[in-house]
């Protein structure tokens, strides 16, 4: 039996936390700094062209940091400094959303269990290395099931508090 | 004192004591008892004071239908739940139950007078009687009715636990945990697929909890079901409703059956259950006899009394009298007499009942009445006999009793299919409705499809009686204490519909949802319409199934995280600076900063004094920003907005104006061309998401040959706005790159560079009439570069603004707020916008609306400035105006006040308002008639301060 | 809540990821300035309501975000199908 901690009346006092919080065989932690990319083409073959690399080409594949989020759009995630052509001029849309997300990590046996708390899809069936833009209650999402027991969720920047504490509320709701 | 505890037998754990208090009195039960059965064990027999009448009421059931034993129950403060079922409660150390709805004892009730005037209280009559004159409802009746006509009191104090939710999906859900169920449950479950089966009760068992034949099948079953991983059982659990697609929302009730003290973690669950099949095995519930005399404390349902004797081990009298139109109640009889229930009597309006009931009963002593019926009930608080007749009608015949059973056959409970739409179908042999047809993958399986043996039966519902109905006092629904003389009266007033005569005598609408009245009610409207029960109809069932907490239904969405409250990365800043906030669609925003003791008008006649003077910083980040990029933008563009876009050069910014297809401004912001191909659009705070919405809907289903792709940036760039003749001497030290010099950076143009070292968009523009720019830095840099100009301000006398002053100085300059001077209905035009329409665009979204009559019609809505006669009048922002104070109420409104403030600049007030005819009314006095006074004002135009733009320039 | 076939997903997907658009297949025309006032207002104003077949738009917004047309039986709120925007009424 956990208790569960005192959250604040006032969503104005919450706060992002910074350091990871674990309970209830859940480990929840903010993504190391990443460079994000919002990617659209109506034909794929233009984009790579861009790129010099293949490009996943159905929805909710991924491959080495890109998913593919819907017929004409792909999202990049990927580690620091890494610059992305934008293909001036052509058919394509390359724009940088580095700053536009957070990326908050679900990781442990409970993991599947908190995200399923707030997100209707059935967690359970989407196998590793898809990613999908969803909702969490009211805020949209994209998750990317990184590992079995290990859950990307990227989500736009002042909506992470929230979600942050709507995470570790159900980590504790789900501790019986 | 008429109940008591069996000397053995029961689910009970007699070696564990539980020590309770009803009513303040100490009392004790055993674990495993319900409030009700413990009670009932220390005799008592009275539980509630019923609804409109205040008559003395006891136990009907023993399950979640039970409609008269409602309790509050304390467990601290702001954890008081009233209107819970006694049978439902379970029984922990410490409970703390009280009775509902007497005044102002249990027992000596003084509001029971309604009681004896209750023929003044028929079907309709607070419709009737409560009527005029209007002004005495709200300060006479409504409080009088309130304080007879209740249920428990709300809870007033914040309810301090939390509340889990969860989705959940499965292959297959079963509902009710009953034999019928828990089969269901391991068929599917030996198919491999996900299972949940849930219960609303204490433990899984349903019926079989009631059947000690069944234990040894039930624990084997329960073992089995427990040792598969793909099995989850949730008991405690009610299936609230069954709604699209086998979504199926249940509550699990997780800590209230635990004492106090040793309650942690979450109160209820709400489990979100999204299932291939669901299989509904909810039971049958039994149906009360309609006479009269049925609402005295001590008569139940036989299978109440059942489930009481052998799963509780209780007797819920020591000389029973049973009242049975159906098998089950001779069965139910039986099996109590086996447990020690002193059986008085069978009474059974039937003539003929299987050979082995009554040779069952003759073997057990029990006299036999055949074609009788209870006619008459004594006994005011608890029965003390009945009077039974032939046939109902013949000589009255006294039994001595203390307790009653009435088997008046079976309900199958089919409120989940009907919640699915499913169809039901007469079936004659139950008298009752059964599932017939669903376009759901669903199921009903045992008592609920009406699968089971309880025997044979009539379906009667109302007893024949000596008495008419319209003298008797029989109750149907006893909660709402509906008599079968209202469902007389109702129809003899003309009430034909089953959904009109359940609203008229509320019949169905209690707490209960009528799970023990609803077909008696049917039975009797149809015997006194003489039309058959299928002709009739029966009332809708709607979620949820028993009434569920506030609590469970928000989930973890209560205070912090009743919904996201968004902020910009500036935020924590502002709060350090003590900045008062609004909140603006999702986002708070700061309103003001004060300084020392400075109010609202103070700090921001401060604010904009020092912007116009000097150099104000205002954080702008909540701004709608959308990236269109591809070869077809500026095509794009000049399609979505009103005014050209093709032409404009890369560097430079635009105000676009965007309609809806009818023509009505819905928003509006200034957009840049950084490259041929590429525009950072802004959009109102609260309109970013509906703006990218529409465009993406041209773009995908209008013009899908474009190739342009928008992208939402609004939360990839802090705005740091910094408006004032000093901004540039602010912001020029720390920006690289870019040449700030008013020729080559010049009025509503962009420049891409770094500033404090990031890369940024800086734009040269201005909401306030001030030389401005517009800082864009990628938002996880927005509080060190809103930080850098803050320090780099304070040589220059900066003040740091908020909303309001945005506000105040945007007005000063006629700038509209769409939303605020805009409401859905006002066209480019109207706002004196007209400028900003393309008049040689062949098309644009909302152009060919421009041209519809009433839109060209004279006499529209304009919008205009309004200088009071007062200077220091501030009007009421939304305010109506006329044009002669003078003229009767009421009066003919010709336009509202859309913006109001205290302009510090020009030391007095000033307002824009949306006026009929508005233009051509410039230098006329209107008028604004207040609850003070009326407020007389000139109509001028809608520009205050400095008409010629030289400001700008700074 | 209603689980819906998103035709490009190509999958049943819960209704919180969807909006509703309204009637489908009214197309804005080329030029709306060829079209008389009674047309115009029809075509901004006029829509059916039928006991039934129901041709309507949905947006996968918190998912593919793509637009799409659905025939929902509006009494039973039975999908009959789901079809890619620009693919002819069915």
């Amino acid at each position: 039996m956990v208790e569960i901690a005192e959250i604040a009346v006032s969503a104005a006092e919450l706060k992002l936390g910074t350091e990871p919080v674990e309970a209830a065989g859940v480990r929840v932690s903010l993504a190391d700094g990443k460079v994000r990319y919002s990617m659209r083409a109506r034909d794929p073959a233009v984009l790579e062209g861009v790129l010099g690399r293949s490009l996943p080409r159905k929805i909710g594949d991924t491959d080495a940091g890109i998913a593919c989020l819907g017929p004409d759009e792909w999202y990049v995630v990927l580690p620091d400094n890494f610059d992305l052509p934008r293909g001036e001029g052509l058919p394509v849309s390359v724009v940088d959303v580095s700053s536009r997300a957070l990326g908050l990590v679900l990781e442990g046996p409970g993991a599947l269990a908190v995200l399923s708390s707030g997100c209707p899809l059935d967690l359970a069936k989407m196998s590793v290395d898809r990613a999908t833009r969803t909702v969490f209650e009211t805020v949209e999402i994209v998750v990317w099931r990184e590992a079995e027991d290990r859950w990307h969720v990227e989500v736009w920047r002042s909506f992470a508090t929230w979600l942050w504490h709507a995470f570790v509320a159900a980590m504790h709701g789900s501790a019986k | 004192m008429s109940g008591f505890r069996l000397a053995d037998g029961g689910r009970i754990d007699r070696r564990t004591k539980r020590n309770f208090t009803f009513d303040g009195k100490a009392r004790w039960g055993y674990a495993g008892d319900s409030l009700a059965s413990a009670l009932l064990a220390q005799g008592q027999m009275l539980f509630g004071r019923s609804f409109k009448y205040h008559r003395p009421r006891g136990i009907l059931g023993a399950g979640v239908e039970e409609p008269n034993a409602l309790v509050t129950v304390d467990r601290g403060p702001g954890r008081v739940t009233p209107n819970l079922r006694a049978p439902s409660v379970a029984l922990h150390d410490g409970l703390k139950a009280t009775s509902q709805n007497r005044f102002p004892t249990l027992k000596t009730d003084l509001i029971a007078v309604n009681n004896v005037f209750s023929a003044f209280f028929p079907a309709g009559f607070y419709n009737k009687t409560f009527m005029w004159p209007r002004a005495a409802w709200e300060k006479v009746y409504e409080p009088i009715i309130r304080r007879l006509a209740g249920l428990g009191d709300s809870p007033t104090t914040r309810d301090p636990d939390h509340y889990d939710a969860t989705y959940a999906h499965c292959e297959t859900l079963v509902v009710g945990a009953g034999p019928a169920g828990i089969a269901a449950a391991l068929e599917a479950a030996a198919n491999g697929g996900r299972v949940f089966l849930i219960d609303e009760q204490e433990e899984i068992g349903g019926g079989a909890l009631s059947d000690p034949a069944q234990w040894a099948w039930l624990a084997e079953a329960s073992a089995k079901l427990a040792a598969m991983d793909n099995v989850t059982v949730l008991s405690r659990t009610t299936a609230i409703g069954h709604y699209h697609q086998n979504f199926v929302v249940a509550a699990e009730r997780l800590t209230d059956h635990l004492p106090v003290d040793g309650a942690h973690g979450p109160r209820e669950k709400l489990w979100r259950i999204r299932a291939g099949e669901v299989v509904l095995a909810m039971g049958a519930i039994e149906r009360p006899l309609v006479f009269e005399g049925n609402d005295v404390p001590g008569v139940m349902l036989a299978s109440a009394a059942k489930t009481f004797a052998l799963r509780y081990g209780v007797a819920v009298g020591r000389k029973v009298v049973v009242m049975a139109v159906h098998d089950s109640g001779w069965r139910d009889a039986l099996a109590l007499h086996a447990v020690g229930v002193p059986i008085a009597a069978i009474v059974d309006i039937r003539r003929d009942v299987a050979a082995d009931l009554i040779e069952g009963a003759r073997a057990a002593r029990i006299a036999c009445y055949q074609g009788y019926a209870v006619t008459g009930v004594s006994g005011g608080q608890a029965v003390n006999g009945v009077t039974i007749a032939l046939a109902g009608v013949g000589k009255g015949q006294k039994l001595e009793c203390d307790a009653m059973l009435m088997a008046g056959g079976w309900t199958p409970t089919v409120h989940l299919w009907s919640h699915a739409k499913g169809t039901l179908r007469w079936d004659e042999n139950w008298g009752a409705f059964l599932p017939d047809k669903t376009h759901e993958n669903l199921r009903c399986v045992g008592a609920c499809a009406g699968d089971w043996d309880f025997g044979k039966g009539l379906s009667v519902g109302l007893l024949p009686a000596p008495k008419p109905l319209h003298e008797s006092k029989a109750f149907v629904d006893f909660q709402n204490d509906v008599k079968a003389r209202d469902i007389g009266l109702a129809v003899q007033e003309g009430f034909r519909s089953i959904e009109h005569i359940k609203r008229y005598t509320t019949n169905g609408m209690a707490t209960d949802q009528g799970k023990t009245s609803n077909l008696n009610g049917l039975q009797i409207a149809s015997g006194v319409l003489s039309r058959p029960v299928t002709e009739i109809g029966l009332t809708t069932f709607r979620p949820p199934y028993t009434p569920q907490s506030f609590g469970a239904m928000l989930g973890h969405h209560k205070e912090a995280l009743f919904q996201p409250l968004r902020k910009t990365a500036i935020d924590d800043w502002a709060a350090d600076h003590d900045a008062v906030y609004e909140n603006v669609a999702q986002w708070r925003r700061a309103r003001y900063f004060p300084q020392g003791s400075e109010d609202m008008n103070a700090a921001v006649a401060r604010e904009c004094r020092t912007v116009r003077s000097a150099v104000g910083v205002f954080d702008a980040s909540t701004l709608g920003k959308i990236e269109v990029v591809g070869p077809d933008a500026a095509e794009f563009l000049n399609r979505m907005y009103t005014n050209p876009w093709k032409s404009l050069e890369p560097g430079r910014c635009r105000y676009g104006l965007l309609l809806g297809e009818h023509g009505f401004i819905i928003d509006d912001g200034v957009s840049a061309r950084l490259a041929p191909d590429r525009f950072h659009l802004t959009t109102t705070t609260g309109g970013a998401a509906r703006v990218l919405n529409m465009m993406e809907d041209y773009l995908q289903t209008e013009w899908s040959d474009l190739d342009v792709w928008l992208t939402s940036t609004t939360e990839q760039w802090s705005v740091i706005a910094v408006q004032g003749p000093k901004a540039r001497r602010v912001i020029a030290p720390l920006v690289e790159g870019i040449d700030l010099s008013p020729e080559a950076f010049p009025h509503m143009s962009v420049r891409e560079g770094h500033i404090c070292g990031v890369e940024t968009r800086l734009f040269r523009v201005s909401f306030t009439g001030e030389l401005g720019f517009e800082v864009n830095v990628p938002a996880e840099h927005g509080r060190m570069v809103w930080e850098a100009i803050w320090a780099e301000g304070q040589k220059h006398g900066a003040v740091a603004y908020g909303t309001e002053t945005m506000h105040v100085l945007r007005a000063e300059k006629g700038f509209i707020i769409v939303g605020q001077d805009t409401d859905g209905t006002v066209t480019p035009d109207d706002a004196g916008l007209g400028w900003a329409v393309g008049k040689k665009k062949p098309d644009f979204v909302g152009k060919r609306s421009l041209a519809r009559p009433d839109i060209v019609a004279p006499g529209r809505k304009q919008l205009v400035g309004l200088l009071t006669d007062d200077p220091q009048a501030v009007l009421e922002e939304g305010a109506q105006i006329v044009a002669d104070p003078n003229q009767p109420v009421p009066m003919k409104m010709i336009g509202h006040v859309t913006s109001s403030y205290h302009s510090a600049t020009l030391g007095r007030s000033i307002a824009m308002a949306l006026v009929a005819g508005g233009r051509d009314r410039m230098g006329e006095t209107l008028h604004i008639p207040m609850p003070g006074g009326v407020i007389s004002a000139k109509v001028v135009a809608p520009m205050f301060y400095d008409a010629e733009g030289s400001r700008l320039n700074g | 809540m209603l689980l819906i076939h998103c035709p490009y997903c190509e999958e049943a997907r819960p209704e919180v990821e969807f909006v509703y658009g309204g009637e489908a297949h009214i197309a804005r025309p080329v030029d709306p300035s060829t079209y008389s006032d009674a047309e115009w207002e029809k075509l901004l104003y006029i829509r059916n309501n039928p006991r039934g077949r129901h041709h309507e738009r949905w947006r996968h917004t918190h998912g593919c975000g793509r637009f799409f047309n659905a025939v929902r039986d509006t009494v039973t709120d039975v999908f009959e199908t789901t079809y890619k925007a620009g693919e002819p009424r069915r």
